[in-house]
């Protein structure tokens, strides 16, 4: 029998999905108000981005960012500092905190992506806790774990961004998501994201056809630690005080993005976000006991990584695919042999 | 302040807390060279042990011994169990490719782990005052008894170690499943079985050294974190993988951070910690006594 090409779901159904989370995603804040839902969803937009950043690391380079929230911390705590000392105005701060990030990035990049493996895991676990450590420590410029108060964006446009409007907040993070997401798709989709994966597949014949693998890899986690800075900047002044603890910019935080990363489904981006809206959608349920919610992550994380390796993408994209077939059943079963052209051309991501 | 006692106490405080390091790392260090993953719940393990380390002295009043003994075996058990449901599976699936996945899914675990013990246990800290009070004086060289007893325990359990690797049956298998998992099995070497007594066995050393330090780091669900950064900084420094790597670098890191705690204000020894981490990276990334492999 002849090798058969694994079918896979239209392009054009994977944009029409992602336009309708979008949708749904700029909508129903707006349709509840309140305070409560506008704040859920900040929740879930901002780790949906940092789960996909997350995973624009570990599903197309293999590279596991374990201090993924101590870069979070640097953004947060560069621009938070910019704008105490020498008064920059925290739109400036959110390309502040981009910077600072990427500064780190780039130097732990430069130290271990030449490396191949665990390293890049475990030194940006070092680089993570150091610089916590460093904040709490320098108490007179940061105030230690007294926490750092953030000042809120100025208006503009005439919209204010007073901590009682969480609307304002909501949007303005939909547009920076929106904007960050978008570089991350056409990144993928280009050249650089081909050569990408397959460096992650391959990454001594990657090497082999004269491609320098060690580049393509600081400009990845230059990329994703930029955006994680811009990020942090932006959850400093959504949050309006700033504390170096696990919970906020160490392990924990690490744990919560690598989840639902991971159960959103490696290596497709988007799955961050059914995974965000899982994985927070649960902890709000059972806000009650609290105590369970990371107990609920991590097997959440055992479960998906030993019975479920595509995540809860891949289980949307199994469906989306046997209703594709189911649709498209009685043509092919006509054509015949030409079973094959259900492959479709061009093709999303693997 | 510079005289040779101060010195040669310096040293010798390092030394005993960098033999622990020294122990946890081994354990690490040994599960990586023969199942290529980073164990990170290996911080757990630790905590594990210094729970049953509290109940079977402190609630049953059993001698510490006994203690040390049955923390070790249950963490055995413990390791065991955790290979046989969760690694043995992923490893089955995904063959050479599972690095990462390994990796991730012992986050899993320790997540886990270290929040059920929150429930379970409260975060209230259980500790004792120390097994075995009062102090030595050699030659104008003071050692609290505490201090003594762990570094026979390490030299001990190193001892034992050692032997193991290199005299038994069982250990030379080891050797040579991390040396070379296919002509192992071509050998005759059951490598699954291998598999989970290595990863055992490295919870066993985890929880022995949760059981022998319980006096300095009491049983509370987040313990683990600090001392898994410290047996990191071994397994790096030393050489990812190599047994003796970890057994050497631990008692070195001790006594830098004896050094630089007594000659650096508070909170730079983990400035310098981390810059010798770095700087090992750099300059020599198989570690100061690198082989990739596992080999006494």
């Amino acid at each position: 029998m002849t090798h058969r090409p694994t079918p896979k779901v239209p392009e054009s159904w994977e944009w029409f999905g992602l336009a309708f989370l979008l949708l749904f995603m700029a909508c129903v804040p707006a349709l509840f108000g309140g305070r409560y839902v506008p704040t859920v969803f900040t929740s879930i937009l901002l780790f949906f981005i940092l789960g996909a950043l997350f995973d624009f690391m570990l599903g197309y380079l293999n590279i596991v960012n374990f201090g993924i929230a101590g870069f979070l911390c640097a953004g947060a705590y560069a621009s938070a500092l910019a704008s105490k000392f020498w008064g920059v105005s925290p739109w400036t701060g959110l390309a502040i905190g981009g910077l600072a990030s990427l500064l780190v990035g780039l130097f732990t990049g430069l130290l271990t992506l030449r490396l191949r493996g665990i390293y890049v895991g475990l030194t940006s676990l070092f680089v993570m806790e150091t610089l916590r450590f460093g904040i709490s420590n320098a108490r007179d410029i940061t105030r230690g774990v007294s926490g750092l108060t953030v000042g809120i964006f100025p208006p503009i446009t005439g919209i204010s961004f007073s901590r009682s409007n969480p609307l304002a907040y909501y949007y303005l993070l939909l547009i920076l998501v929106v904007i960050a997401y978008a570089t991350l798709e056409v990144v993928v989709r280009s050249k650089i994201g081909l050569v990408f994966r397959a460096i992650r597949d391959d990454d001594i014949g990657v090497s082999v056809l004269g491609l320098d693998v060690v580049r393509y890899k600081l400009l990845n986690f230059g990329i994703a630690s930029f955006f994680v800075g811009v990020f942090g900047a932006f959850y400093g002044n959504y949050l309006g005080i700033l504390v170096p603890t696990p919970q906020e910019f160490g392990i924990e935080r690490t744990v919560e993005i690598l989840t639902i990363a991971y159960v959103g489904g490696r290596g497709t981006l988007w799955g961050s976000l059914l995974g965000a809206i899982a994985l927070i959608g649960i902890s709000e349920v059972l806000r009650d006991i609290n105590q369970w919610r990371l107990v609920i992550y991590g097997c959440f994380l055992i479960f998906v990584i030993l019975a479920f390796p595509g995540g809860l993408a891949g289980a949307v994209r199994h469906v989306a695919l046997k209703f594709h077939l189911w649709l498209g059943a009685g043509r092919y079963e006509i054509a015949g042999a030409k079973e094959t052209t259900i492959r479709s051309k061009g093709g999303p991501m693997p | 302040m510079l005289t040779i006692p101060v010195l040669l106490q310096l040293t010798v405080d390092g030394i005993t807390r960098g033999a622990m390091y020294g122990l946890m790392a081994t354990g690490l260090a040994f599960i990586f060279g023969v199942l290529r993953i980073i164990n990170m719940a290996h911080g757990e393990l630790f905590m594990l042990g210094a729970y049953v380390m509290y109940f079977v002295t402190v609630g049953v009043g059993l001698p510490v011994a006994a203690g040390m003994i049955i923390a070790a075996a249950s963490l055995f058990l413990v390791g065991v169990a955790l290979e046989r449901s969760l690694i043995s599976p992923l490893r089955t699936r995904l063959g050479d490719n599972w690095l990462i996945d390994g990796y991730v899914l012992t986050i899993g675990v320790m997540v886990v782990l270290q929040n059920i013990a929150l429930i379970a246990f409260g975060a209230r800290e259980y500790g004792v005052a120390g097994f075995w009070p009062g102090r030595q004086e050699i030659g104008g060289l003071v050692i609290a008894n505490e201090r003594l007893l762990i570094l026979a325990e390490a030299a001990v359990s190193f001892a034992i170690l050692g032997l193991f690797l290199s005299k038994t049956d069982l250990g030379r298998a080891i050797r040579a499943t991390a040396d070379n998992t296919d002509a192992a099995r071509v050998l005759g070497i059951d490598a699954r079985s291998i598999y989970t007594i290595t990863f055992g066995i490295g919870a066993a050393l985890a929880g022995l050294v949760g059981a022998i330090l319980l006096s300095t780091y009491p049983a509370y669900p987040t313990v683990g974190g600090d001392i898994l950064l410290k047996a990191f900084v071994v397994v790096i420094v030393g050489g990812l993988g190599s047994i003796w790597g970890a057994m050497l670098t631990g008692p070195l890191l001790g006594v830098i951070e004896a050094f630089s705690t007594a000659f650096a204000s508070g909170g730079w020894q983990n400035t310098v910690i981390s810059a010798l981490v770095l700087s090992v990276l750099v300059l020599r990334p198989q570690g100061l006594f690198g082989r990739q492999v596992t080999r006494p």
